[in-house]
């Protein structure tokens, strides 16, 4: 398992992709911080009643959605950019291959993911400063833990989600085309739906999730625990058709 | 030793492999011969596990490609040039795949040197050309220096000095004791390079003979074609 790991690790950083996706992150982040500076710099200027109707000055809310994607499509990349043929005859244990596929992913994911939240947190909270809600949503780092927990373990599973669905379809383009769908797509058309369908699905999907497992949803349709086990679900689902298809499909 | 035994592969009602069973001794290169679409590069992906038999078994030296630990230690294989990563360095390509077997860095270096590759380690494999891609192929299947070594085709896309060069290598390991199997359709090219061939069409053994007996009356690609002549496609 070791050398399997290792050798994981050392495609991952030897082609250029990842470090493009981390760039992608990066200027994500920056551009946020940018956001974040602008607004603040209009709820200075405003009058005390418009102030009041101000937005939330915190990137990190934007910023999710985009490191999710990225991370995904990442963990894609793990499963699908080295052809079968070469990873199967190298590693010819398929459990120990997506195992090492799988550890490789979700350390890469919470420790990008934990960056990025950091960073973005961090800038907004010394852009905001000591400002009021609601331009600063919360008071201490303390505050803002449990929404940066449910971030991180969000990206943790978008990135699996992303290698289960690369290891299902044997195609990135086509996995992460999916996991578009399932991070945008789909949570954009629930809302449409009849009630009370509308909130019952729209509160299973992957961004809406997230607030329910930091508990910040009032009248929320799950707990947080079950957003937690929802969230995993996902992750279990699409990397268990991954594995199937790893297991017995030829190479 | 590779033993190939009642070996059978169906996709569907196509049966691409059918019953085969012969030996691959050491010490000698086998050749493997046959039609397009006669099973050979089938029975090769079996034979490493990549490909799941519907029936009979491919073990080397006495054990299944799977439960080899570190397999790259044991067999070496070059199938396909082309599956790689194009956008990865030729020195990472063979670092990622000696990590995977516990291989140190070094060997990986000395076989660039080797086969001819020291001058483009750190470049791209999609900047290289077919031969050096075909020799890339090489490097790694002898990356764990292993005694059993399968090659598919592989002077494909070869110069002729790098046809030699690869003759030369298979002779080389074969008087080295190692057991060397290779595919080709270069009659001409496996006369030179064979002491022992396997023949098959459509999935079963047409003749399995050491390459002497086979050549007694006349050339390698008059005994294949009176052997193979109406079983191709």
């Amino acid at each position: 398992m070791r050398n399997a790991l290792a050798a994981e690790w050392l495609k991952l950083r030897t082609v250029r992709a990842p470090y493009g996706l981390i760039a992608a992150i990066g200027l994500m982040v920056a551009f946020g911080a940018t956001i974040s500076w602008l607004l603040v710099q209009d709820y200075d200027t405003s009058p005390a009643a418009e102030q009041a109707k101000f937005a939330s000055a915190d990137a990190s809310v934007v910023i999710n959605p985009v490191v999710q994607f990225c991370v995904a499509a990442l963990g894609a990349l793990v499963a699908t950019s080295d052809p079968r043929l070469t990873a199967l005859t190298a590693v010819p244990d398929r459990k120990r291959l997506l195992a090492a596929k799988s550890a490789l992913v979700a350390t890469t994911a919470v420790v990008i993911g934990t960056v990025a939240l950091a960073l973005s947190i961090g800038s907004s909270r010394l852009i905001m400063g000591d400002r009021p809600p609601p331009v600063a949503p919360w008071d201490s780092v303390s505050d803002v833990l449990p929404w940066a927990g449910a971030a991180v373990l969000s990206i943790l599973v978008t990135g699996l989600i992303g290698l289960g669905l690369g290891l299902a379809l044997r195609s990135t383009a086509v996995a992460v085309v999916v996991v578009g769908v399932l991070l945008w797509g789909l949570p954009a058309i629930t809302p449409m739906l009849p009630e009370p369908w509308n909130m019952d699905v729209s509160g299973v999907m992957v961004p809406y999730l997230v607030y329910e497992v930091a508990g910040v949803v009032e009248n929320a349709p799950l707990s947080p625990l079950a957003a937690v086990a929802c969230l995993l679900v996902y992750a279990v689902v699409t990397l268990g058709t991954g594995m199937v298809t790893l297991l017995r499909r030829d190479a | 030793m590779i033993e190939v035994r009642n070996l059978t592969k169906r996709y569907g009602d196509t049966t691409a492999v059918d019953d085969l069973s012969f030996t691959v001794h050491p010490g000698l290169v086998t050749g493997f011969l046959g039609p397009n679409g006669a099973g050979k590069s089938t029975t090769m992906r079996m034979i490493v596990g990549l490909d799941r038999p519907t029936g009979g078994e491919a073990l080397v030296d006495g054990k299944r490609y799977q439960d080899l630990g570190q397999p790259l230690r044991h067999v070496g294989v070059l199938l396909d040039p082309a599956a790689v990563h194009h956008g990865r360095r030729a020195l990472d390509h063979l670092r990622w795949l000696a990590a995977s077997n516990g291989i140190g860095r070094g060997r990986a270096e000395d076989l660039l040197e080797q086969v001819g590759l020291g001058s483009v380690r750190h470049k791209r494999i999609r900047t290289l050309s077919l031969g050096m891609k075909q020799r890339l192929g090489v490097a790694a299947a002898l990356l764990g220096d292993p005694r059993v070594l399968m090659f598919d085709e592989p002077v494909n896309g070869l110069d002729p000095e790098g046809v030699r060069w690869i003759r030369d290598l298979m002779r080389g390991l074969a008087k080295e004791g190692r057991t060397v199997f290779v595919s080709s359709h270069l009659m001409s090219e496996m006369a030179l390079t064979a002491d022992h061939v396997v023949i098959v069409a459509r999935g079963q053994l047409v003749k399995e003979t050491p390459m002497e007996t086979l050549t007694e009356n006349g050339s390698l690609e008059d005994a294949y074609l009176d052997l193979t002549s109406g079983r191709g496609l």
